[in-house]
């Protein structure tokens, strides 16, 4: 029953890269003319080369602005993190520079995904697709890894199309890891949004980007579930 | 000079919503609210990169005991500033300066036109605000190796330069020295991602700015001037 039932559910989120666009990796194109996601991902390469992480950080800028922030120091690098997040990205695009290098040169104990929420015009099924490919990429990768998989946070002042979307997100991608050994989703929502239904600037200051008091909620916890698998993996 | 009917860099024009949770009206609301319940003696007005400023402890050690509110908005044009000016952002309030960072999002728009809707932005402001003193901010490089868009923004500076000392009460300021390393690159240690500024980055442009918001603080004849340094 439990297996026909996940079955169906990978159909349905179509993990799979020919139909759905967010699961089928794709480079971003260099619009505006500094090429600068491409010398990023380079980075991150060579960054690769000589680090040796246990944890890795993978996302759009609600990574790739965590390293800016002293929570970093406090709370990230004790763990040898890297911080492989790009703003902007979408989970195709993550899908790509993980399949093209990124994960080459490491082997850390647990991979920490944090994206989706940029994948505009895609349906929530598609992106739990493309989040489940990045997934099942890391797992290929990097066998004796774990994936967190972080939930995509409400966004907008007030109650609007893309928090419902984020939310079945978070609910379809909950259902996909719940039968892997491998990966999990953590809810770092803290309670952004208020009982009026709104979320403070004081907490995502565009109502989408965390501030540093923002960050100290959701890394708290995400902290210590993080010393906790590390404990984990240490002992298998 | 700027030619405004002509240019589209000097045409306010609000952001349309199209990812749908119309962050950019409900930002804009707010400051237009903040202007009600505030009394800056300090703007600042323009893009991320003013934005994100006050995201770090500097803002909080060097800008907020000078009175400043900061109305950045991530990915803004010069079209979008205009726009936000006109409509609301600069009701009941009166600062003494008010420092304008915006351009390098104006994809779409030759350097001149950028610096033309520089321009509009500050003509505007010394027409609303006749007391405040402008000051322009120049574009920062960008992207680790040279590209057509420091080229563009360097040119951008060129004519904002010789046009706005033109103009009463504003004057330009270029923070960007040192960025570019004598190779070429820029340092993700100053750019996280090569065109946004790291802590260390907002640092060294706050040297020279405060230098002279200080300054012209100090010039400026004031009835009260509470807490500053």
């Amino acid at each position: 029953m439990h297996h026909i039932a996940n079955a169906s559910l990978t159909d349905k989120v179509m993990s799979s890269g020919e139909s759905n666009p967010a699961a089928t990796p794709t480079p971003c194109v260099d619009i505006q003319g500094d090429g600068r996601w491409m010398t990023l991902h380079n980075h991150f390469v060579s960054n690769s080369k000589d680090k040796e992480p246990d944890v890795l950080f993978v996302g759009d800028s609600l990574v790739q602005l965590l390293h800016q922030f002293e929570v970093w120091r406090e709370l990230f690098s004790p763990l040898h993190a890297l911080n492989f997040g790009v703003g902007g990205d979408e989970t195709q695009h993550v899908l790509w520079r993980l399949s093209n290098g990124e994960l080459a040169h490491i082997s850390p104990k647990v991979v920490v995904l944090w994206v989706g929420t940029n994948n505009h015009g895609h349906t929530a099924e598609q992106i739990c697709g493309g989040i489940m490919a990045i997934v099942q990429l890391i797992k290929d990768k990097l066998p004796k890894a774990y994936t967190l998989v972080l939930g995509v946070l409400p966004r907008g002042k007030m109650p609007n199309p893309l928090r419902e979307r984020n939310a079945q997100v978070n609910k379809l991608v909950q259902e996909a890891v719940s039968s892997l050994p491998h990966a999990s989703l953590l809810n770092v929502d803290p309670g952004f949004v208020h009982s009026d239904s709104s979320i403070s600037h004081q907490d995502l200051y565009d109502y989408l980007h965390l501030t540093p008091q923002g960050y100290q909620a959701v890394c708290q916890p995400l902290h210590a579930h993080l010393k906790g698998l590390l404990e984990k993996q240490a002992e298998n | 000079m700027s030619g405004d009917e002509m240019n589209p860099a000097a045409v306010a024009q609000a952001v349309e919503d199209i990812q749908g949770d119309d962050r950019w009206m409900s930002q804009h609301t707010r400051f237009v609210q903040e202007c009600k319940d505030a009394e800056p003696e300090v703007l600042f007005i323009g893009d991320s990169m003013v934005q994100l400023m006050q995201q770090y402890e500097i803002w909080r050690e060097l800008f907020s005991p000078l009175h400043a509110l900061n109305f950045g908005i991530g990915e803004d044009t010069t079209c979008n500033v205009l726009w936000r000016l006109q409509n609301g952002e600069l009701d009941n309030i009166g600062p003494k300066v008010t420092v304008v960072w915006v351009g390098t999002n104006n994809h779409e728009h030759s350097a001149e036109q950028v610096a033309g809707g520089i321009l509009a932005i500050a003509q505007l402001l010394t027409s609303r605000l006749p007391k405040t003193k402008v000051v322009v901010l120049g574009l920062l490089a960008r992207g680790e190796w040279p590209n057509p868009l420091r080229e563009k923004n360097v040119a951008v500076n060129g004519f904002l330069r010789t046009w706005l000392p033109r103009l009463g009460q504003t004057q330009f300021l270029d923070v960007g020295a040192g960025f570019v390393h004598s190779d070429g690159t820029i340092s993700t240690r100053d750019m996280f991602d090569f065109l946004h500024l790291t802590a260390a980055g907002y640092r060294a442009i706050a040297k020279p700015l405060i230098d002279l918001l200080l300054q012209i603080l100090e010039e400026t004849p004031e009835e009260k001037r509470a807490s500053l340094v």
